[in-house]
């Protein structure tokens, strides 16, 4: 399927090379003012076509066509076999920063020269992604919270720890997300009670945290891979604690639902997108402008307001108020997932989790 | 009082009345065939009494009891379906048990049962065999034997004999008597099929449109039909017209016969005359003259059609006893009054 | 009537299609499948073709050994409890006028065409503290207060026995239909209560049709992986939805194929068994 695609992709390409060749040079101008640009499919690619988008073309007049990518981790096996021929189904793509890793494991990103992304020092450090050597491979994208997320009829304070999770006294109500890899509830416990993430770093300190973790279980009432299902529980009160998107859970509670996102003293999850550019792709000097136009303060703080992600720039640069800022993200350092074990463990790491959770 | 007591026995589905105030007595050890045209209520009379359907009014009782309501299982009787209804799943040994396994009986008794019937329907060592092999005078005989097993007060017949083949069916209407001569059990079957009623039966019901129309042996049904509707169901008869002249005298087609009076107070009615009774003379020496319009000549008898002022008369006789006629001869007939019978009208 | 068997090679031309499609999408796609469960597995959502036995190596263990064993149980238990309620169930419905019937056979089919996540929810709702069915019973004096039903086995049970209910009845009416009514009469006259009668006659007459619906239930209960996570903990779910963590989140597909061969092959196996007991049953 992809390889016979592919082969037509060439094909057409061709053709279209040749008759440019014998046409108007302006024809190739208008080419090489466009991007494809590879964005989440469903709500992200539907905000970015309305909010992002056609603003770019107006400043900077290079077209942009976006490409609803398939999730998991699809994407990147599709971006990886086409490199390998030559082609790029699209030219940037938001990728997760597992997929950033795996990426980087095969060159499969263009290096990034910030020299052309002046907007680049507006970033915060950890949304600058480097292959090991420094190179950078990626330029965060979006960035977005999940944390402590309570029924405000069930409990009436907010809790003000992920300790919460622990409580005897909070038995059979937890909804937590059912996968190691979207759950990040192992960097959680290392924040909360190992002193970090680093300790995660040798398996016996991995080991530790899910003996830890294990002690969760008989608060646990559901483990959703669907979201729809927690968040009408939470709503409800069936189940009325858990680890929600910030967002989102703000959303509903500005709709009159009693619910509330809280960022617990250790930091809420932060998870992020990473802007990368496939090495296939003929189109880096376009690709720069639009990754340099996407670190402009002013365009994260649109994204912040229509799309709900929490800014990839530093606060201070930003025009956000408060409370606007308070809607996606927070001052408290967040925790970050340690993508890097889900790359080099991440069969073992199910293996224990399916182990941990069914068992 | 023993026996079967049919009281007023009414079923109705819906607006349709298929059973109407039946009445009937069928004292112990009689062997009773119900017969009438199709949709005449037969069947839905012997579901009533088989408990399968309950009467929308009336009674029925058995050897005294009231059984209106008692459901099929308390009922202790024996049934042959038309379809036979034999168990597939089931060999013929354990067809023939069912009943007795049911009602909880030792495993030898049955076993000693099965064999008695298997005996008496000639399959002995057949007890083993899946009811699919068999050949379709087995199965009925299997049938009824599996009826049989319990020795029931009732014995009930729906078409039993209707699947097998008109010889086999000969053979085996015989087989059906003589095995309830032997039994001495109250029988009753439902059939459409005149000869066998007639071969089998001690009371032949002729039910119509959910009536009893008469219920008397199979002589007295043949030889004085209660209605036009039974003379002409049962065997062949030629049905006439008559009516009391001024003189009080029956006439048929405006011949007086000598000798034939109507009831007290009728001036009309119909003449039943059954073909064998009717004799051929020479033109003018019987009652009536008509012409010959079609011989059919079956060896044994042969039947001669005769058309009268319109009306066709038929006449069986023996080839010995019959003047030679040919189509278009006139005939003469001659009608004496102790075969004709008059109906009511 | 004696059919003539096919003389040249254009006779065969009628069966080329059904055979193409079923080559198409069946036999291609299951040995494909075959075929990556022996691929290596590379972290990282890749695979190189290889032959080698790690994918079943790592199913073989006591972790999966019980999971795959849950499945069975389940899907032996939910095929059971829909023979059990649709049989009598559909006996009395080949029983009723037919316009009854078709009201009836309307619904099942229409619960037919519920999604498995729409019949998730809803009973995810019924069995709920907040909305569900134990309020009604608070409210009727019989409970103190309403409580979860889900998650739980008996709400993951009822989910896939709602679910292929109506695929059990729609299975067992047209041998039902077919079933002599006069069978069960001739029991009843015989000496037998109508619930004696459909025991000892329309349930044996009818075995052969019932093995094979519970096979068919089986199967399809089998399947099935979001009613085990909508309403069940994770203990409750099957190896299904284990190869459905496997394919699509962790994009391990040699090991998704590996455990997906070894359920169909459990599976035949299953089958199998049971058909040669009823075979033997039969003979004996």
């Amino acid at each position: 399927m992809i390889t016979t695609s592919i082969k037509r992709r060439t094909l057409l390409g061709a053709g279209l090379a040749g008759a440019s060749m014998l046409a108007m040079p302006s024809i190739l101008r208008a080419q090489d003012k466009s991007l494809k640009v590879g964005v989440y499919g469903g709500y992200f690619k539907d905000s970015f076509d309305k909010n992002i988008f056609p603003e770019f073309t107006k400043a900077t007049g290079i077209a942009v066509e976006s490409i609803a990518e398939p999730t998991g981790e699809a994407w990147l096996v599709q971006l990886e076999q086409a490199a390998r021929a030559g082609q790029a189904p699209a030219d940037v793509s938001m990728m997760s920063q597992v997929a950033m890793l795996k990426g980087q494991s095969t060159d499969l990103w263009t290096p990034l020269d910030t020299a052309k992304i002046k907007n680049a020092s507006n970033l915060l450090d950890r949304f600058v992604n480097k292959y090991p050597d420094g190179r950078i491979a990626g330029i965060g994208a979006v960035s977005w919270y999940i944390t402590l997320v309570t029924n405000t009829d069930v409990y009436k304070e907010a809790p003000t720890s992920w300790t919460a999770f622990w409580d005897p006294a909070n038995a059979d109500k937890l909804g937590l997300l059912a996968l190691v890899s979207n759950s990040f509830l192992l960097e959680v416990t290392a924040k909360t009670f190992f002193g970090g993430t680093n300790a995660l770093d040798t398996e016996e300190g991995l080991l530790k945290a899910f003996d830890k973790l294990a002690e969760v279980k008989p608060n646990v009432r559901l483990w959703y891979r669907d979201e729809a299902q927690f968040e009408q529980s939470l709503k409800s009160g069936e189940i009325p604690m858990g680890q929600y998107y910030h967002d989102v859970t703000g959303l509903a509670a500005a709709d009159g639902h009693p619910v509330r996102s809280t960022f617990p003293k250790e930091g809420g999850i932060q998870d992020s997108g990473c802007w990368a550019l496939s090495r296939a792709s003929q189109k880096s000097e376009e690709a720069h402008i639009f990754i340099d136009y996407m670190c402009q303060p002013s365009i994260q703080a649109t994204l912040s307001r229509k799309v709900g992600t929490s800014p990839t720039v530093k606060r201070e640069v930003t025009d956000l108020t408060d409370k606007e800022f308070a809607a996606v993200s927070s001052d408290i350092e967040p925790i970050v997932p340690r993508y890097d074990l889900y790359q080099t463990k991440s069969d073992w790491l199910n293996q224990k989790w399916t182990e941990l959770i069914v068992g | 009082m023993s026996g079967l007591a049919l009281q007023n026995v009414v079923k109705e589905f819906g607006a349709f009345r298929a059973v109407n105030n039946v009445d009937l007595t069928v004292p112990h050890g009689t062997f009773v065939c119900m017969l009438g045209p199709s949709g005449c209520g037969k069947t839905t009379l012997l579901r009533m009494i088989a408990g399968l359907d309950l009467p929308t009014g009336g009674a029925i009782r058995l050897d005294g009891e009231d059984i209106t309501r008692l459901p099929t299982h308390k009922r202790n009787l024996g049934m042959v379906f038309q379809s036979l209804a034999l168990f597939p799943h089931l060999t013929v040994g354990e067809n023939i048990a069912y009943p007795l396994r049911i009602r909880g009986a030792a495993k030898e008794d049955q076993k000693k049962r099965v064999d008695e019937l298997l005996a008496m329907i000639h399959l002995s060592g057949y007890a083993d065999r899946p009811v699919a092999k068999l050949s379709g005078g087995q199965r009925q005989r299997v049938a009824i034997a599996r009826a049989l097993s319990i020795s029931p007060k009732l014995f009930l017949l729906d078409e039993p004999l209707s699947a097998l083949d008109a010889k086999l069916r000969e053979a085996m209407q015989v087989e059906l008597r003589q095995l309830q001569q032997k039994l001495g059990i109250t029988t009753i079957v439902v059939t459409h099929d005149q000869r066998e009623a007639m071969t089998m039966a001690d009371t032949v019901v002729v039910m119509s449109g959910g009536e009893i129309r008469q219920a008397a042996s199979p002589i007295e049904i043949y030889r004085r039909p209660a209605d036009s509707f039974v003379a002409d169901f049962i065997g062949q008869t030629n049905l006439l017209e008559v009516q009391a002249d001024s003189a009080g005298r029956a006439e048929v087609l405006g011949q007086a016969i000598p000798g034939l009076a109507l009831p007290a107070g009728a001036n009309k009615g119909t003449l039943s005359v059954r073909p064998e009774d009717v004799h051929l003379t020479a033109p003018g020496a019987g009652a009536l003259t008509g012409k010959v319009t079609f011989v059919r000549d079956l060896g044994g008898t042969i039947e001669t059609f005769v058309d009268i002022a319109g009306h066709q008369i038929v006449a069986v006789s023996t080839p010995r006893a019959r003047p030679d006629v040919t189509v278009g001869q006139e005939v003469g007939i001659a009608l004496t009054p102790d075969v004709c019978v008059v109906l009511k009208k | 009537m004696r059919r003539e068997p096919p003389q040249s090679l254009g006779d065969y031309l009628p069966l080329l299609f059904p055979a193409a499609m079923l080559t198409i999408f069946f036999v291609v796609p299951f040995g494909t499948m075959i075929a990556v469960s022996f691929f290596q597995r590379q972290q990282g959502g890749f695979y190189t073709p290889a032959f080698v036995f790690d994918n079943y190596a790592r199913f073989l263990s006591v972790f999966f050994g019980g999971v795959l064993g849950f499945s069975l149980m389940l899907a032996i238990i939910v095929a059971i409890c829909c023979v059990v309620l649709a049989l009598p169930f559909t006996y009395m419905l080949t029983r009723m006028a037919r316009k009854v019937q078709v009201v009836w056979l309307v619904a099942l089919l229409s619960i037919l065409s519920l999604s498995e996540v729409i019949i998730g929810f809803a009973w995810s709702t019924l069995f709920s503290r907040t909305a569900g069915i134990t309020n009604i019973l608070v409210a009727l004096g019989i409970m103190e207060q309403a409580k979860a039903l889900t998650p739980s086995f008996g709400a993951v049970l009822t989910g896939m026995v709602y679910q292929a209910f109506p695929y059990t009845v729609l299975v067992l009416f047209p041998a039902l239909v077919r079933l002599d009514p006069t069978l069960t009469e001739a029991a009843r006259t015989l000496g037998a209560s109508p619930l004696r009668a459909f025991f000892t006659v329309v349930v044996p007459a009818l075995r052969n049709t019932i093995t094979a619906t519970l096979i068919m239930v089986f199967i399809f209960a089998l399947g099935s992986y979001l009613l085990p996570q909508l309403l069940g903990r994770p203990q409750h779910w099957t190896l299904s939805v284990l190869i459905t963590d496997q394919a699509i989140y962790q994009s391990n597909m040699p090991f998704a194929a590996a455990m997906a061969v070894f359920l169909v092959l459990v599976t035949l196996g299953l089958v199998a068994l049971t058909v040669i007991a009823g075979r033997k049953g039969e003979a004996a």
